[in-house]
C-alpha cells in the first residue's frame, strides 16, 4: 500500500464519515431562527418526476421572493424548507418528519406524488400541521382519504376530466376510447370520463390501462385504431405522455381520431414538439389564461426567468402559496387549529380567477380550462391556447365525491 | 480481540440509552436505521454466508410490510403478534420461492429472486382489495392490545421493540452461522459440489437459509409499515433490492454486524447529502466507488483494521478459491 | 384491420422493439462473457446515449451524426472507466463490481441531470424516416422499420466481428480462457477495455435510437437495466446468439401479451424468464448457470 493510497483512503473515509456523523441530526434542533413562517416542501426534485418537483420549487421560490419583498405575511418573512424525496414515499415521510421534529414546521405544500401525499396525510393530525396540496390529482384525497388538516388548492384529476367532458358536449365526436395509466389516478379519471360520455348519450367503445414507465405504446395504438373511435382520451403523465404522443404522431394517429388528454404540460410540449399540435387538453393552469392578474404574474415571471413563461405546476404552486397567504392573514396565525377554520370557506381571486376552499371536503372550487396545443409567434414549440373556460361549480365534484351526478 | 469484545456491550448500552440523550428526530432516524439494519443483516445470511446473491430481497421487505399493515388495519391483533405473524408468513412463502430459485445457481439464481420480487410488485398493483393498489395501505396503526403492550406503540417504546427484534435476530443469526448448520452453509459458499459429495443435501440447506433470511427480512418490513404508517408498492421495487445488497457489501458481507453498519452508513449518508445539495447522488455514487477502491473489506473490516485486530473466523472475506471459481471460464 | 394486417403490424413492431432490446442486451452479454461482471450502470449508459444524441443533433444538425457520436462518446467514457477503475478490481470478487457499477450509475445519472436538466428533451427522427408506409393498407411508421433493419444489420455486423476478425477471435478466446490468451502473449487488458467500451457504445446506440420514440428522459435508465439483465439471462450469460434470441422473445411476448392481456403487462417479462430458467437454469444457450 503506497502512502498516496492510504492518504486517499483516509480523506475519502473522513469525508463520508463526517457526512454520516455530521452533528446536525444527532443533536437538538437548531435555535428557532427568528420569527419566520416556515413552509416545508418535500419534493421529487430528481428521478423520473424531477421536472414536476422542479416546477413546484420554482413556483414556490418565486412567490416567496415576491411576498417577502412585500414584507411577508403578518409581518413575518416566509422561509421555504425544500428537500428531495426522489418521489419515494419512504423518503418523503422521513423528510417531512424531520421538518416537523427538527425545524418545527407546521405548514406543508408541494408533495409531488399522490402516493407520497397518501402516506403523509394520516400523520398531519399528530404533527399538528396543515398541508395544502398544489398538484396532487388523486380524487381520493378529498374523498375517502380526507383528513381535517388537508386542503387542495389545485385542480384534481377528476376536475380536469370533467372540464374536457363539458367541452365535448359542444362537439360532434361520437365514439370515444380511453387510455390511462394503470394506477389510482388513471382509473379514477377514466371512470369519470366513461360516465360523462355515457351520460351525454355518446358511445364509449373501450378503455385500456398501461403501466407507468411503458416505453412502447405501439400495442395500445393498434388497439385505438381497431376501436373505431373518433376521439381518444388520454390520462397519462410525464415520460408516458411524452412516449405516447411521440409514437402516436409517427403512426399519424391524429388523422384518424382527435387526441384529448387530461395533462399536457409545457415541458411535454417542448419534449414532443409539433407531435402534440391540435391536442385538446384540460389545463390546471396555462400562462395564456386571460385575466389581468395572470397577465401581471406572467410578466413578473418572464422578468425573473429570462423570458420563459410559467408552466402548469408553477402557476398552480403560485396559486397555492396565495391560498396560504390569505389563510394565514385571515387566521392571524399558523397554528393548525386557527388556520384550518380560516381556510375553510376562504375565497381568493388570483391568476386562475376565483378559488373557494369549500368547507365540506377542503377542495378548492375553481374554474376549469380547456386548451388546444397551438403554434404561437415567439415560441419554437406548441403552447396551450385557452379554447374554453368552464364554471367552477360545474367542474368541481359534489362534496367528498370523485365522480359526478349530472 | 480484547477491544472488540467490549465493543458489542458498549454499542448495546449506547443504543439502550439513546432515547434518554438523543433529540426526537434522531430517534426517528435511529428507529429506521435499526429496521434497515435488520433488513440488511437478513440478506447477509444468503449473500455473505452461502453466496446466494439475491437481487430480490425487496420481496421479503415488502411482503412483511404489507402483511403486518394488513393485519394491523383489519384486526385488533396487538403490534408484536402482527409483526411476528407477518415475519412467519414471509418465511413460509419464501420456502416456495427458495424451492424454485435454488433450481439455478449463480447469476441465474439472482435473476430468479428478482423475477419473484418483480412479480410481487406487479401483484401489489393489482390486488387492490388487500394491498390498496397504487395507493398502498396508509394510516397503519400500532395496535396496543390488551396485554399491557401499549408502551410499544409510543415512539420510544416502538424503538425498543425494533431494537429487541434486531438484537434477538442478531444472536439468532450468530448462533446459526456458528452451528454445524452454518458450517454447511460455508461449505456451500466455498465449494458446493464438494459439500454435496460429502453427503449434504445442499439444496435443502439453501432453501432453509432462504426461508430464514426472508423471514427476518419480512420481520424488518413488518416493523417498517407500523413505523412509517404506510406500505406501498415502492417497498417491493427492485431498487430496494439493489440498495440493500449495496448496504451488505459496503458494510462487509459475511460478518452480520457489517451489513447493519452498512445500512446505517447508506441511509444516513443519503439523508444528509440530500439535505446539503440537490446533486447528492453524484457524491453518493462517488463514495461507493471510493469504497470499492480504498476499503475493499467494507466498513466493518476497516473498523477492525483501525482497531488493530484480525478478523475472527466467521468474518472472513470470500476466500480466493471462490474468486477463482467465479472466474472459471464457461459459456 | 384484417387479421393478417394486424399480425404483420404487431410483428414488425415487435421486431423494432427487439432491435432496441438487442442493443442493450448484447453489450451486457459481451461484457459479461469477457469480464464476468454484472454492469449495473448499463441502463444509465443507455440513457446517456440518448442525451448525448440530443446534443449531437443540436451541434451537427443531423440525426445521423448523433448515431455516430453517441456510441463513440459513451464507448470512450466506458473505456476510460474500465481503464481507470475496473482494471484494478479483476482480482476481486463479484461484489466489488456490483458496488462500483452501482456508484457509476448514480454518478452518471446525476451528471446527466446537471448537464441536461430535469426535463425530457426532443430528439426527432430525421425527415427521411418520419413518414409512414402502408403494410396491407395499415399505416406503419418508417422509423420503426428502420429500427428493425438497424437491429438486423448490427446483429449481422457484430456476428461477423466475432467470427471473422482478429479482435473477434481474441474476444471469443478470452471468454473461453483468459489465462491461455494471456499466456499466448496477448494483452488481455486491452481486450477487456475494448469490449467494455464496445458494450457501453452499443447501449448508447440503443439509447439514441430509442430517443425519437420516448424522447431523451431520465426514466429511460431504470427499466433499461432490468430489461437488459432479463434478456441476457434468458439467452444465457455471455452468449451473443442468446442475447439476440432473448431480445426477440421478450419483444414478441410483450407486444402480443400487452395486446391480449394488458392487465399483466408488468409481469410478462418475468414470467418468461421464470419459465426459461426453471427449464434451463443457465438460460437458453448458456452452458451452466
Amino acid at each position: 500500500m503506497t502512502s498516496t493510497r492510504s492518504l486517499s483512503r483516509r480523506s475519502v473515509l473522513a469525508g463520508a464519515g463526517a457526512a454520516v456523523a455530521a452533528p446536525s441530526i444527532w443533536t437538538s434542533a437548531q435555535a428557532q431562527a427568528g420569527n419566520t413562517i416556515k413552509i416545508g416542501m418535500p419534493l421529487a426534485l430528481t428521478g423520473p418526476l424531477g421536472s414536476v418537483g422542479q416546477q413546484q420549487k420554482r413556483g414556490a421560490e418565486f412567490h416567496t421572493k415576491w411576498i417577502n419583498d412585500r414584507g411577508g405575511i403578518l409581518g413575518r418573512k416566509v422561509e421555504l424548507l425544500i428537500e428531495d424525496t426522489v418521489g419515494n414515499p419512504a423518503t418523503c415521510v422521513r423528510k417531512a418528519q424531520e421538518m416537523v421534529e427538527r425545524h418545527d414546521v407546521r405548514l406543508f405544500t408541494g408533495i409531488t406524488l399522490s402516493s407520497e401525499a397518501l402516506a403523509i396525510v394520516p400523520k398531519l393530525n399528530e404533527w399538528n400541521s396543515i398541508f395544502i396540496s398544489s398538484d396532487n390529482g388523486d380524487g381520493r384525497l378529498t374523498a375517502a382519504s380526507l383528513v381535517p388538516n388537508f386542503f387542495r388548492a389545485n385542480t384534481s384529476g377528476p376536475m380536469g376530466t370533467r372540464a374536457v367532458s363539458l367541452y365535448l358536449r359542444e362537439t360532434t365526436h361520437k365514439k370515444f376510447f380511453a387510455l390511462g395509466l394503470d394506477y389510482a389516478w388513471g382509473h379514477n379519471s377514466v371512470q369519470v370520463f366513461e360516465e360523462e360520455i355515457k351520460r351525454m348519450g355518446r358511445e364509449f367503445v373501450g378503455k385500456v390501462f398501461a403501466p407507468t414507465g411503458t416505453k412502447d405504446y405501439s400495442t395500445y395504438i393498434t388497439r385505438l385504431r381497431q376501436s373505431g373511435a373518433d376521439a381518444v382520451y388520454l390520462v397519462l403523465a410525464g415520460d408516458d405522455n411524452n412516449a405516447f404522443i411521440a409514437q402516436a404522431a409517427q403512426y399519424q394517429l391524429a388523422s384518424r381520431m382527435a387526441l384529448l388528454a387530461e395533462q399536457l404540460e409545457l415541458s411535454t410540449m417542448r419534449a414532443v414538439g409539433d407531435a402534440c399540435l391540435g391536442m385538446i387538453v384540460s389545463a390546471r393552469y396555462a400562462f395564456t389564461i386571460d385575466n389581468p392578474k395572470n397577465k401581471e404574474f406572467v410578466e413578473l415571471w418572464k422578468k425573473e426567468y429570462d423570458g420563459l413563461v410559467p408552466d402548469q405546476f408553477e402557476g398552480e404552486q403560485w396559486q397555492c402559496q396565495q391560498v396560504f397567504v390569505a389563510g394565514i392573514t385571515k387566521a392571524g396565525s399558523i397554528e393548525a387549529d386557527k388556520l384550518r377554520p380560516a381556510l375553510e370557506d376562504l375565497t381568493i381571486d388570483d391568476i386562475k380567477g376565483k378559488v373557494h376552499m369549500r368547507k365540506c371536503d377542503h377542495q378548492g372550487v375553481q374554474q376549469g380550462f380547456v386548451v388546444k396545443a397551438s403554434k404561437r409567434e415567439g415560441f419554437s414549440h406548441p403552447v396551450p391556447e385557452v379554447i374554453a373556460t368552464l364554471a367552477a361549480d360545474r367542474v368541481t365534484p359534489p362534496c367528498n365525491k370523485m365522480t359526478y351526478d349530472d | 480481540m480484547r477491544v472488540t469484545s467490549l465493543l458489542g456491550p458498549l454499542a448495546l448500552a449506547l443504543l439502550l440509552a439513546a432515547p434518554f440523550g438523543l433529540p426526537i428526530f434522531a430517534m426517528t432516524l435511529l428507529t429506521e436505521l435499526v429496521i434497515l439494519g435488520l433488513f440488511a443483516m437478513s440478506l447477509d445470511l444468503m449473500v455473505g454466508y452461502t453466496r446466494l446473491v439475491s437481487f430480490g430481497h425487496a420481496a421479503a421487505y415488502g411482503l412483511g410490510a404489507y402483511a403486518s399493515g394488513y393485519i394491523l388495519l383489519n384486526s385488533a391483533l396487538p403490534l408484536p403478534f402482527a409483526v411476528l405473524a407477518a415475519a412467519i408468513l414471509t418465511g413460509m412463502i419464501a420456502i416456495g420461492v427458495g424451492w424454485v430459485c435454488t433450481l439455478a445457481t449463480g447469476v441465474s439464481f439472482s435473476m430468479l429472486t428478482l423475477a419473484f420480487a418483480q412479480l410481487l410488485y406487479a401483484v401489489s398493483f393489482k390486488w387492490t382489495s388487500v394491498t390498496g393498489g397504487s395507493d398502498g395501505l396508509a394510516g397503519i396503526p400500532r395496535n396496543p392490545g390488551p396485554l399491557g403492550l401499549e408502551v410499544l406503540s409510543t415512539k420510544n417504546g416502538f424503538y425498543y421493540f425494533a431494537l429487541a427484534c434486531l438484537v434477538g435476530s442478531f444472536f439468532l443469526c450468530r448462533a446459526l452461522v456458528r452451528s454445524p448448520f452454518g458450517a454447511v452453509l460455508r461449505g456451500i459458499r466455498e465449494n458446493e459440489a464438494k459439500t454435496l459429495a460429502l453427503g449434504y443435501n445442499t439444496r435443502l440447506y439453501k432453501i432453509t437459509v432462504v426461508a430464514i433470511a426472508y423471514a427476518l427480512g419480512g420481520l424488518a418490513g413488518a416493523l417498517y409499515s407500523p413505523f412509517a404508517g404506510f406500505a406501498n408498492t415502492e417497498l417491493l421495487f427492485w431498487l430496494v433490492s439493489g440498495q440493500v445488497l449495496i448496504m451488505v457489501i459496503v458494510g462487509g458481507s459475511g460478518t452480520l454486524i457489517g451489513p447493519i453498519l452498512g445500512a446505517t452508513f447508506f441511509l444516513t449518508l443519503e439523508h444528509q447529502l440530500s439535505s446539503y445539495t440537490e446533486a447528492w447522488a453524484l457524491f453518493f455514487g462517488l463514495t461507493f466507488i471510493a469504497f470499492v477502491l480504498f476499503a475493499p473489506e467494507g466498513i466493518w473490516g476497516l473498523a477492525k483494521r483501525y482497531l488493530g485486530q484480525r478478523a475472527p473466523e466467521e468474518t472472513e472475506q470470500a476466500p480466493a478459491a471462490i474468486t477463482k471459481a467465479e472466474a472459471k471460464p464457461h459459456g | 384491420m384484417s387479421t393478417l394486417a394486424f399480425l404483420l403490424n404487431q410483428s414488425v413492431n415487435a421486431l423494432s422493439q427487439a432491435a432496441l432490446l438487442f442493443f442493450l442486451g448484447v453489450g451486457l452479454t459481451l461484457i459479461f462473457g469477457i469480464m464476468r461482471i454484472v454492469n449495473f450502470a448499463h441502463g444509465t449508459l443507455y440513457m446517456l446515449g440518448a442525451f448525448v444524441g440530443y446534443s449531437a443533433v443540436r451541434i451537427t444538425g443531423s440525426y445521423w451524426g448523433a448515431l455516430v457520436a453517441a456510441p463513440l462518446v459513451v464507448g470512450l467514457l466506458g473505456t476510460a472507466f474500465e481503464f481507470g477503475i475496473l482494471r484494478r478490481l479483476y482480482r476481486r470478487d463479484a461484489h466489488a463490481f456490483l458496488m462500483v457499477t452501482f456508484g457509476l450509475a448514480l454518478v452518471t445519472g446525476e451528471a446527466v441531470r446537471l448537464i441536461w436538466g430535469s426535463e425530457a428533451l426532443q430528439v426527432p427522427a430525421p425527415a427521411l424516416l418520419s413518414g409512414v408506409v402502408f403494410l396491407l393498407d395499415e399505416p406503419f411508421p418508417v422509423y420503426r422499420l428502420f429500427l428493425a433493419a438497424a437491429g438486423a444489420v448490427m446483429a449481422f455486423a457484430i456476428w461477423q466481428l466475432l467470427e471473422r476478425t482478429r479482435l473477434g477471435l481474441l474476444i471469443r478466446a478470452t471468454s473461453q480462457n483468459a489465462e491461455m490468451v494471456h499466456a499466448l502473449g496477448t494483452d488481455v487488458n486491452m481486450i477487456r477495455s475494448a469490449v467494455f467500451g464496445i458494450g457501453c457504445g452499443l447501449a448508447a446506440l440503443g439509447g439514441v435510437l430509442a430517443a425519437p420514440l420516448v424522447t431523451a428522459s431520465h426514466g429511460m435508465a431504470a427499466s433499461a437495466v432490468i430489461d437488459a439483465f432479463v434478456i441476457v439471462i434468458i439467452g444465457g450469460m455471455g452468449s451473443f446468439l442468446g442475447s439476440l434470441i432473448g431480445a426477440l422473445l421478450v419483444a414478441f411476448v410483450q407486444v402480443f401479451g400487452n395486446y391480449y392481456y394488458p392487465d399483466f403487462a408488468l409481469a410478462f417479462m418475468y414470467l418468461l424468464m421464470l419459465l426459461v430458467l426453471v427449464v434451463r437454469p443457465g438460460g437458453l444457450l448458456g452452458k451452466e448457470a
